[in-house]
């Protein structure tokens, strides 16, 4: 490619990068144990060994936002791979069958729309208790029909090029050509899609843990911090600022990073902008 | 009333349009022809204060004695629909899909000349009369998809003419229409420009059309101003290589419209086509294209030579200099 | 058209019963016992029993569902185990405040968005545009619950301009639009990004078009011809937009009145997960969802009326 990379690439693979780096460090190493209570030191202003201090129950802020991260992109990628991967396989179905099994699958999709994922975690929170498993398969749900409609639109789309039809002609079966032709074709559009969608899972579990539906404690989640922090307001505003510039950071991050690579695969793709 | 002095515009790729010179007096009504790409059209967004916000502009533009040349977009606004108006190539898409034809027509009348709904309306009805829309109580109340692409353009000069202009400016005006449709719209556009005392300006590439409706015509190619003069004297006997290659390229009425075969014959056109204005030659725009080239062609712009009284041509071989 | 609006109603109330199939799915058929689930691990058998002949478990499953959608119909949502009270009352007590709040934000939303996304569409490639574009990337990431802790300590806590939280409900209009204030803006901030961008883009598009040119050689100034003619045009591939919104802004509420403890369905939900109320939970979502759908069904319509076109092509 001799054209440059996009600005909102490049931006937003700098913050995706900062964001997965902190989770994957944190894997191996935060300055402090990010579950320690040290109620002694509670609300401690940010010094050389608690760089953004402590909150209310004496816990290094900062080692619980980098686990905060951990979790969040874990969150993020089994949802939308688990989602991501149901939606591509009944959009290629679609695709393949084309008809009324096309047609269902296209109802079904349109009716996923009406279930936002907070109200899918709330059916299941109130059936079998809130977790953040509940909360994964919430996002992941949601993720089905927003990939299966991508999926089958793309899709659709290269079945009509001459060499798709050319091994239609030669006798492979549907589901062969959807696995070997159309599926490497559609890829980018894909890809784009999971990206986004990614920065918008983020935002979904900040959401859930914030409201008790997804972390539970004492694991870390930016959400459910901001949630302890908001009843400390008063005393400790500095709590309730941090996470959320995380979650900011994060989602415009994978945000800018899925419009510079719809940018990049299909300058056609990208509106005037 | 319209005049124009070294009049040139330029963006960052090239010249779009190069010391232009023209006057446009009141119920004149003049020819520009060329090829797509020759600046025509540019020539007439000029005229409208319309020259896209990337375009550089030199020379002078004046209307009724105002120097125009940079005038705001607020003076423009007096301008437009009162001393000159425009009709554009594209009937199916130059009206606002949105709005009743009457609401469309009757918009500059109440922003303009501040007439009332009801007041608006009568004028309205008139010029639809005017303009020869059948029945216009009813066709005021349609949308523009209602109706078609031959109406449609009358209801574009209907707009046109809503604020009484001095100069209507007519771009192409029926390329998009049906051949007999697109006839009586011409002949439409002379009969008001000469009931009104309108001066009109009629951009087109059809020399059938220019010759039906213009006393003088204006040549222009690659952004010149190549030749000019009466347009029954250019179209019989014109002078600039351009020009003759244009008439040559004209089909012939006589020549059936389809083969032995039943295919679309296709129109005889110059040899090569005109270049992108980055690579325009700096001297004869026409140069590389042209049959009778001098060495200096392609580096030294032609000056305007008198072919005679009231005609001239750009081109060095007009200056003396024999072949 | 008529056949247009035919099919868009069949298929609107088709969604209807499918959703409130897959509501009454989950909450109920998924493994798992209601009874246990209300009564906790600790309840006696005789009370589970109880619990299970009052809830009409011991019916089939599709007999209970019918009977659900059929008491619905009639505004008959059950009793809610927590308050002893029906849920339809509880409903139609905290409906208003979460329909304010609603109907506030979409307000909101569509003035931020409109004049922003057309200003911005209008200065296309200048300061302004850049500065819109920049405005909303962020406000499409700021999560809305972080937004509201942001504004309550800004306009709540530091300058006492606003209460941070409740509402009183409409008997003192002027404390009741206060107390609205801070919820609407966070509730807005971020639909009011994304419908910016699309009013922009869509802007953009329209002014490239013919009759804009048309517009303003008829000498009508931008401004006029920004808001009238391009506009309405502008607003047809919105519609779509605005009424996923909408859907999206009802069920903002429910974290939105979590955050300023605000008497709406939102809370009530919460509420009712705490005290392991599900028929209360049962309705709401099945409301919040049929919300959603009308929401997009009303668009739907709103079509034919917005654009003349539909109506001769359908």
């Amino acid at each position: 490619m001799n054209r440059r990379l996009p600005v909102n690439f490049i931006i937003g693979a700098v913050l995706v990068a900062l964001v997965v780096g902190t989770a994957a460090l944190s894997l191996v190493w935060t300055p402090h144990d990010a579950t320690q209570l040290t109620i002694s030191n509670k609300f401690a202003a940010p010094s050389s060994t608690h760089w953004l201090g402590t909150d209310q129950l004496g816990r290094d802020v900062l080692s619980q936002l980098m686990a905060g991260a951990r979790n969040s992109m874990a969150v993020a990628l089994v949802a939308v791979l688990l989602g991501g991967s149901v939606g591509v396989a009944l959009g290629l179905l679609a695709s393949a069958i084309g008809g009324w099994v096309e047609d269902g699958v296209m109802r079904l999709a349109d009716l996923g729309f009406a279930f936002p994922a907070l109200l899918f975690a709330i059916m299941l929170a109130a059936v079998f208790g809130p977790s953040l498993t509940n909360a994964v398969l919430a996002i992941a749900f949601i993720n089905i029909p927003v990939f299966a409609r991508v999926t089958r639109g793309a899709a659709n789309q290269v079945w009509t090029y001459d060499y798709v039809l050319a091994s239609r002609a030669a006798g492979l079966n549907r589901f062969a050509i959807s696995r070997d032709h159309i599926l490497p074709n559609i890829a980018a559009a894909i890809i784009v899609q999971a990206t986004i969608e990614f920065a918008v899972a983020i935002l979904a579990e900040a959401a859930l843990s914030y409201l008790g539906l997804g972390a539970q404690p004492p694991a870390s989640s930016w959400g459910r911090i901001l949630s302890e922090a908001q009843t400390l307001m008063y005393i400790a505003p500095q709590l309730a600022i941090y996470p959320g510039l995380c979650i900011v950071v994060a989602v415009v991050g994978f945000g800018l990073l899925g419009d510079g690579l719809r940018d990049m695969s299909d300058p056609r793709l990208s509106r005037e902008r | 009333m319209f005049e124009l002095d070294d009049f040139s515009v330029s963006f960052g790729s090239g010249t779009a349009l190069r010391y232009a010179n023209l006057e446009i007096r009141e119920g004149d009504r003049l020819g520009i022809v060329g090829e797509s790409g020759s600046g025509k059209t540019m020539l007439a967004l000029c005229l409208m204060g319309m020259a896209p916000d990337a375009a550089t502009i030199s020379g002078r533009l004046s209307i009724d004695g105002q120097d125009m040349t940079h005038a705001n977009e607020r003076l423009w606004q007096q301008m437009r629909a009162r001393r000159v108006a425009m009709i554009f190539q594209e009937p199916m898409t130059a009206l606002n899909p949105l709005r009743r034809i009457g609401d469309t027509v009757m918009e500059p009348l109440i922003v303009h000349d501040g007439l009332s709904r009801a007041q608006a309306r009568m004028r309205v009805l008139a010029l639809l009369e005017e303009v020869g829309i059948p029945d216009p109580p009813a066709r005021m109340r349609m949308f523009p998809h209602e109706l078609s692409g031959g109406q449609r353009q009358r209801v574009l000069i209907a707009l046109a003419l809503a604020c009484n202009p001095a100069l209507l400016i007519a771009d192409e005006p029926t390329t998009a229409l049906d051949a007999n449709v697109a006839l009586r719209i011409t002949d439409l556009l002379v009969r008001l420009a000469h009931e009104r005392g309108m001066a009109l300006v009629f951009i087109t590439h059809d020399l059938a059309a220019v010759a039906r409706t213009t006393e003088n015509i204006v040549v222009m190619y690659g952004g010149d101003m190549v030749e000019r003069g009466p347009t029954a004297q250019v179209l019989a006997n014109p002078a600039h290589p351009y020009t003759k290659g244009l008439l040559g390229a004209r089909p012939d009425p006589t020549a059936p419209a389809r083969d032995a075969n039943g295919k679309r014959r296709r129109l005889p056109t110059l040899p090569g086509t005109v270049p992108p204005l980055s690579a325009l030659p700096q001297g004869c725009r026409f140069s590389g294209r042209c049959a009778v080239e001098l060495d200096y062609c392609a580096t030294t712009r032609a000056p305007d030579h008198a072919v005679d009284a009231n005609r001239a041509a750009a081109c060095h071989l007009l200056g003396g200099v024999k072949p | 058209m008529g056949y247009f609006i035919f099919r868009r109603t069949v298929g609107f109330l088709l969604t209807l019963l499918v959703v409130s199939a897959v509501v009454f799915a989950v909450m109920n058929v998924l493994p798992g016992d209601p009874a246990l689930t209300i009564l906790g691990m600790d309840a006696t058998d005789d009370a589970l029993a109880a619990l299970r002949e009052q809830l009409g478990l011991n019916q089939p499953v599709l007999t209970r569902y019918f009977l659900w959608i059929w008491n619905a119909l009639q505004g008959d949502f059950g009793i809610s185990h927590s308050f002893r009270v029906p849920v339809s009352e509880l409903i139609a007590e905290r409906l208003p405040m979460t329909v304010s709040l609603a109907v506030a934000g979409m307000l909101f939303t569509l003035v931020i968005a409109l004049t922003l996304g057309i200003g911005a569409a209008a200065r296309h490639r200048k300061a302004g545009d850049w500065g819109v574009m920049f405005m909303s990337q962020i406000g499409i990431a700021v999560p809305a619950f972080w937004l509201s802790m942001l504004l309550v300590l800004l306009f709540a806590v530091k300058l006492r301009w606003l209460p941070p939280g409740g509402f009183a409900g409409w008997s003192d209009p002027v404390a009741a639009i206060r107390s609205l204030i801070l919820p609407t803006i966070a509730l807005g901030v971020v639909q009011s990004a994304v419908l910016a961008r699309v009013t922009r883009s869509s802007a953009l598009e329209v002014m490239r078009q013919d009759f804009v040119r048309t517009a303003r050689a008829s000498g009508l100034s931008r401004r006029r011809v920004l808001w009238r003619h391009v506009l309405p045009n502008a607003l047809v591939p919105i519609v779509t937009i605005v009424g996923m919104q909408f859907a999206a802004l009802v069920t903002g509420t429910i974290v939105i009145e979590n955050v300023f403890y605000l008497p709406g369905l939102g809370r009530l939900i919460f509420q009712s997960i705490a005290n392991r109320d599900l028929p209360t939970v049962q309705a709401l979502v099945m409301l919040f969802a049929a919300i959603v759908v009308t929401a997009n069904f009303v668009v739907d319509l709103l079509y034919v009326v917005i654009d003349p076109r539909l109506k001769a092509r359908t």
